[in-house]
This record gives structure tokens, sequence and C-alpha cells, in this order.
């Protein structure tokens, strides 16, 4: 009798394995990442891989719709950054602006990409000439817009003719999309093909990339500049932050980007990875308001919310110290810093009379839009709303979806009230950090100050380093002054690093794969 | 049987029609990609171009017209992201998605059949309890709970398993294990229901008084006559898991058509979207149609017309 019910059960068993057999098949045979981790030595190369939260969409730097961590190891730029963000030759090894619209950039000789062909001017004016034709619709053409031309002078001179003086051409050449590109190559294979099997002259070489899952790359032996300490690196996407955290306590990957504030403690306390916090490597997070709508558009008003929060209670309490309080409208790393300025402290009683003032003295009601993008948003929203309810405003925060909240506020559809976050990683300079927010006419901001708008422009076009320095502090002065904005705080960034590794996070998010050198744990 | 096929294979054609008008319509309500393809820093004309040149410019009808053209002849368009077929990545992504679809549905109807069997077989008992707590225990968790604790025990406690990713047969187990939690309790529960009943026919009660013994009645005759309606609910829970399973995929980044889906939404990728919910909703009728010939084979009684 027993017969039968064994019987289901063996059915089951081999349909089981029968499944396992084909699931097997479609497996790659590659060794589990992090595997040899026990049994290398210190002075063998480093097989390493690194968890994001999200895949590649396409290898090629010049049509990018994400940041450029992955390739930027494949290329290179003219111009890099060291370990304290200065900028630093790459593939040009020097550069200097010859008039006001021109920028002369002497390039590094005897350069070659992996396929063989060589690096020249021909393949930096080919590269920039690609993303800047309007026909091609580059995503990030925006970055090099102020760029007129690329003259190829000779083989190894370049000089770029900017549409008016733009000081920011050596930062530019920093970052993607200004990677260099072989031109026949990339000609031969057309965008379809180039985004998925890249050639650059970088220190890394693309190997493979299994869509959804992983790239892998491995050190050109051929590369211009010191040969990395890690020899093959693959990056996988996880993208759910608390499995990206497991995964290296797991010893499955070496580092991962974007720890959640909330798993900082599980990795501080395991004793096989390390957390690296890159102290406002992330968003300047503030409320911006509508400052043409009633009751926004009076100063007094803005300032009196400004009054009435407090911002340190919520750095402390809400987010638990993954942010920086600050009333600087510049990150600690952007040119125009110029150290932490005094803002509106903590002060209710102030912010009543003020209100008061403006003749607000019951308070009014207002919608705060949050989303969900930054570090607890909607916590920090309804800790704010309690806080102005403090001071007879009432508050109902609206929740939005992020591709939504992407596409609603550079059309205005946003409430008056509205959170927002900023960053400059793209230039670290201080006019990728405030002017789309604070110029008038721009998409994201909803601030008219004709001085302020004046001092923007004129801070973007003038290559005088102390008067621009100059301009940024007079800026800050007047916006905080005029608080289009209460001020809250700069986010920080988390990365996990394993023991086996030495790896500090920077500020401008990228992961430089040759800077990662093999850490005290490895070979134990 | 032929004309049988022949309308069912009509039907499916409008159904899979049907899904990809609707979806068509409904994620273009919130607006197209042009802005979220671009930086932040983009200027207004840079995003008209963008637009403009993805055609999402024209009318809602003719982009419509446009698509249906394209799709009589196969073309799903391209994914606006990866800039390659939008057809060919779902296919590439759905290997990953069967795989771990078809080890859930193993694991669940094991377990499943096994608790609706034994709950009927001793109703009422001590089993039949503990069992249903247990059923109704897997159906409340949430699935993303039940996921993220079998990390911690399984990889990050223990070190048996791997958290996450598609990389050799070890890691399907935690995956596979939490999508089938949920489905086991409707199998399990039909299971029972439907052998109760048969317990109770007629043809039951007289192989009952012929002397036969409970075991021999339930599993030689029993099971047979009650797995109708229990086919029917694994062939849906199975194209449920076929369709993609977001959540499942997400907290495990297993590289299948859930995956694809949930980011082709976030980044309005009309193309990718599309593509994906046409192959899934083909997929699913696929299946339905098979269990409904299926069960034609099992009950010649059941017609099919």
């Amino acid at each position: 009798m027993k017969k039968g019910k064994f019987l289901i059960g063996l059915t089951l068993l081999t349909a089981l394995t029968a499944g396992c057999s084909t699931v097997s098949k479609t497996e790659p045979a590659a060794p589990a990442a992090g595997s040899d981790s026990a049994s290398a030595a210190p002075a063998q190369k480093l097989d390493i891989t690194i968890g994001r939260a999200f895949d590649v969409n396409g290898l090629d730097p010049g049509f990018l719709t994400e940041n450029a961590q992955v390739v930027d190891n494949i290329f290179d730029t003219l111009v890099k950054r060291d370990e304290n963000e200065q900028l630093v030759p790459g593939l040009a090894t020097d550069w200097k602006q010859i008039d006001d619209n021109t920028w002369e950039f002497k390039l590094r000789e005897g350069v070659k990409f992996t396929n063989g062909e060589p690096f020249n001017a021909e393949a930096v004016k080919y590269s920039l000439d690609r993303v800047l034709d309007p026909a091609n619709n580059a995503p990030t053409a925006s970055y090099v817009s102020t760029i007129k031309e690329v003259q190829a002078v000779d083989d190894y001179t370049v000089h770029v003719v900017t549409k008016n003086p733009d000081p920011l051409i050596p930062t530019r050449f920093n970052r993607y999309p200004t990677e260099i590109v072989p031109p026949k190559y990339t000609e031969e294979a057309g965008q379809e093909k180039f985004a998925q099997e890249p050639i650059g002259t970088g220190p890394y070489k693309f190997v493979s990339w299994d869509k959804g899952s992983s790239v892998v790359l491995e050190a050109n032996p051929d590369y211009w500049g010191e040969q990395p300490a890690v020899e093959k690196v693959t990056f996988r996407s996880i993208p759910e932050a608390s499995t990206r955290v497991s995964a290296l306590l797991n010893g499955e990957v070496d580092i991962v980007t974007a720890v959640s504030p909330e798993d900082r403690s599980k990795i501080e306390s395991s004793s096989t990875a390390k957390l690296s916090a890159v102290e406002r490597a992330g968003n300047t997070v503030y409320v911006g308001f509508k400052t043409d709508v009633k009751p926004f558009d009076d100063p007094k008003v803005r300032q009196a919310l400004n009054y009435a929060i407090d911002v340190k209670s919520i750095v402390d309490k809400v987010l638990q110290g993954s942010a920086v309080q600050t009333n600087s409208l510049i990150g600690p790393k952007d040119f125009g810093y110029a150290g932490e300025p005094d803002g509106y402290d903590y002060d209710p009683e102030k912010a009543k009379r003020l209100l008061a003032e403006a003749g607000y003295p019951d308070g009014f009601s207002a919608t705060l839009d949050t989303v969900s993008w930054y570090i607890k948003n909607t916590d920090v929203a309804q800790v704010i709303a309690e806080q102005l309810k403090a001071v007879g405003v009432t508050i109902k925060v609206n929740n939005v979806e992020s591709s939504v909240y992407r596409t609603l506020v550079p059309a205005g559809k946003q409430s008056d009230l509205y959170v927002l976050g900023w960053s400059s990683t793209n230039t670290l300079d201080a006019d990728a950090a405030i002017y789309a927010i604070l110029r008038s006419g721009e998409s994201y901001s909803t601030y008219s100050n004709p001085d302020v708008d004046a001092k923007l422009d004129e801070a973007r076009s003038t290559t005088d380093e102390e008067r621009r320095k100059q301009l940024y502090q007079e800026i800050q002065g007047e916006v905080i002054q005029d608080a289009p904005r209460i001020f809250l705080y700069q986010e920080n960034q988390y990365y996990g690093v394993s023991d086996r590794l030495n790896w500090e996070g920077r500020i401008d998010g990228s992961i430089p794969v040759s800077t990662i050198t093999a850490g005290a744990a490895d070979g134990k | 049987m032929k004309r049988y096929l022949l309308k069912r294979l009509g039907q499916a054609l409008l159904a899979v029609l049907g899904a990809a008008t609707i979806v068509f319509f409904i994620i273009r309500l919130s607006g197209d990609p042009a802005r979220l393809m671009l930086p932040p820093e983009a200027s207004e004309e840079q995003v008209s171009a963008l637009r403009e040149s993805l055609g999402f410019n024209q009318p809602l009808w003719m982009q419509y017209l446009d698509y249906l053209r394209n799709l009589l002849t196969g073309d799903l368009g391209h994914s606006l992201y990866y800039k390659e077929s939008a057809l060919k990545l779902v296919l590439e992504r759905m290997p990953a998605t069967i795989d771990l679809a078809v080890f859930a549905i193993l694991i669940a109807v094991t377990f499943g059949l096994l608790a609706g069997i034994l709950s009927a077989y001793k109703k009422n008992s001590w089993i039949d309890y503990i069992v249903n707590a247990w059923i109704f225990l897997t159906q409340s968790l949430p699935v993303f709970w039940i996921g993220i604790v079998l990390i911690m025990v399984f990889a990050v406690r223990l070190h048996l398993l791997p958290t996450s990713g598609n990389r050799g047969l070890e890691s399907i187990v935690l995956p596979a294990v939490t999508l089938a939690a949920y489905p086991i309790a409707p199998i399990a529960r039909t299971m029972r229901a439907s052998l109760l009943e048969v317990m109770d026919k007629g043809y039951m009660v007289t192989s009952r008084a012929q002397g036969f013994s409970k075991r021999r009645r339930v599993f030689k005759r029993g099971l047979k006559n009650a797995f109708l309606p229990v086919i029917t609910v694994i062939s849906l829970e199975f194209g449920v898991m076929i369709a993609g399973a977001v959540v499942t995929e997400t907290i495990f980044s297993w590289p299948g058509v859930g995956q694809l889906i949930i980011q082709g939404v976030g980044n309005r990728d009309f193309p990718l979207v599309q593509a994906s919910i046409l192959v899934v909703s083909t997929i699913y009728i696929a299946i339905t149609l098979i269990t409904d010939l299926i069960y034609h084979r099992l009950d010649p009684r059941i017609k099919l017309q």
C-alpha cells in the first residue's frame, strides 16, 4: 500500500532531477566568485567581484543612460582624477587655455587601443564629434554642449573650441561622455555592437557581458600606465540592497556599492568586511519652494519655515548620521566651496513671529511632495510635517513614485513644497551643484532672482578662478538670506569592502579598479 | 477537435492582442521616457529633440497603428535603453525564468500534493490541523520576507548556499523555495477539498462496500478522480510564475523576465515592456490551452467545444 505514495514521490523526484539537469546546462562553468580568496597569496593577481545595484544598459561611454562606473575602467579620458579628486594627466599629458574660447590638449604618444588602433588627435576628434552630432541624440550631450568644435592640430595636439569661455573644459574631459573610442572599430561595429563589445585604451579589457547579471573585465596587458593589482573583475548586478550586503558577508562579492544606511552595522560588525563611508558624496537634499506661489513668494515665510525645522534632530534621529547637516549650496570637494556658512538655527518662536509678520499668524496649509529615492525621505518628510505643525503650518505629505517624480518636477507640476536632492558629481564644480536648481528658467529651478542669475551666468563663463570663487560666495550669501529652500543636509554614501582588499569609496562615485589592491586579510 | 483547436487559437490571438493593447496605452499614461533618458541638466530643447526622434510626439492613435503594423511583421521594436531588439532581450531572459518556474512548481507540487492528500486522508486529525496551519502561514508571509530570511539563514549564517545570482545549480534553491512557498497553499487546499469530495461519490461508497481498504480506495481510485481541479490550479500557478516572479527575481538578482519588466517599467522602456508582456501572455495562454487538452485526455467526458 505504501507503494502508491512512494510512486508519486518518486515521479516527482525524477522530475525534479530532470529539472536540475536542464538548469545546469544553461549555467556558465565559471567558478564561484571570490572562491579563490582563501588560497590566493598576496603576490598573486587578484580576481574580484563588485556588487552593484543595477546592470549596465550598454558599454558605449558616449551613449550612457547611467553612471560610468564600469566603462571608466575600459576607456580613458584625457584628464583623470587622483584619490584626492585633483585633475591629473590621463590620455592628455598637458593642457592649457590658449585664448578665451580655445583649450589646447597635448596627447600621450604611443598609446594603442586594445585592438591595435593608434590613439591620436583624430580619435579624440571622432569621439567628441559623434556625441556632439545632434542626429545621434547622445543622452549626455548636455555635458559637452559648450563645445563648438574639436580640431586635430597635429597627431598629438588637439584644440577644443568652445562657444563661450568655459572654465570647466578640463573637468569635462574627465567624465563621460568624453572617453576616447577607436574611430575605425567604432565605425565598423556600429552603435549596437560597440555598446556590447567595447574597445578602449583603459586599464581593463572587456571580456563578457551576461545581460541582467554581470560584466567581466580583465587587465589590459598593454596598458600605458602601471599594471593594476586586480587581474580580473566581475561587476555583478544585485538590485536588492540587503541581498547585496548578504553577498558581501557570504564572501560572494568583494565590494558592494550603495549600502543602505540600515545595513551599516551588519558590515561594521562583520569579521570579514569593512564599511567605507564617504561623507557628503551623495545628494544635497532640500525642501524647495515654488517662490512665485503664495505664501512662498514672501521671503519671511520661507525664512520662518527654515527656523521651524530642527535639522540636527532629523540628521541624528531619523537618518542616524547617514547625512551631514549643511547650509552650503556647494559640496566640500567642489570647486567654489568656501566652508560652512551660517544659516537658520532651530527657533520655532522666531518662526511664529516671522509668520505673523508676514500675515499668517494662524499659519496655513500646503502639500509637500517627496520621493523615496533619497535616504528615508518619507520619514524625513513626516518629521518635517510634524515640526511645521508646531508653528501652525499644516502639511500633507505626498509620496510620489520616482520615475513619475523625475518627469513631474522638470515640468513644474510638483506641489508648492517639494523635496529635491542635487549632486555635482559630474564635474565637482559649484556650477553643477547649483546652476540648474537656482537659475531662473532652468527646468529644476523654482527660484528667480535677477542678481543671482547674472552671477551664475558670469561664473560659468569666466575662466578667472578667483573671480568664480568670489561669485559663488556672493551667490551663497544671497541665497541663504533669500531662502528659496529649506536647507537640510547632504547625504553620505556607503560601500562595503572585503578585508581581502584595500579600497575606499570616492566622492565622485567612480570605481577605478586599478586603484584596488590586496588588503591585509588576503592570503590568510 | 480540430475545430476546437482553431477556435481556441483564434481566441488566444484576440487575448494576446488585447493584452498588448492594454499595455500599450497604460504604460503611456504616465508620460514618455524622453525626460528619464537624459540627465537632469538636459535642456527642454534636448528633451523635445529626443522625444521627436523616438516618435513620442506623434498622436497616440498613430503610435498605436505603427505599433500594430510592426507587430504584424513580427517587429517588436528596439529597447530604448539597451538599443537592441526587444524581443531578443526578452527571449534571452526567458530560460532563467523558466528554470526558476519549473523548479519552483516542482517543489510546490510535491509539497502541496503531499500536504493535501495527507490532510484529506487524516481529515480532522492533528495532522490535518498542522498541515492547515502550515499552509496558512506560508500563504500569509510576504514573499519578500521569506526570501530575505532564507538568505540570512542559509547564506550568511550557514554559508550553505549563495545569496543571489544565477551561477550554478545551488543558486536556484533559495529563489525556487521562496517562489514555491505561496502556491503550495492553493494546491494543497484544492487537493484536499477535491479528494474529500470524491470520497463521498457513489462509486467510492460502492468500492467501500466491496471491502477495499481505505488506502486502496484513496490511492487507487480516489486520487485519479480528484486530480482534475488540482491540475487547473497547478497550471495557473505555473503560468503566473512564467510571467516573471518580479519580487523573487529582484531579491535574488535572478536574471529573468520579471527583473527585465520591472526595469523596463521604471525606465519607461515602452518597446521592452510591450515585448515582455506579449511574450509572457502568449506563454500564459498556451499553458491554459495545453491544460484544457490534458483535461480532455484525462476525462473524456469533458467535451472540447
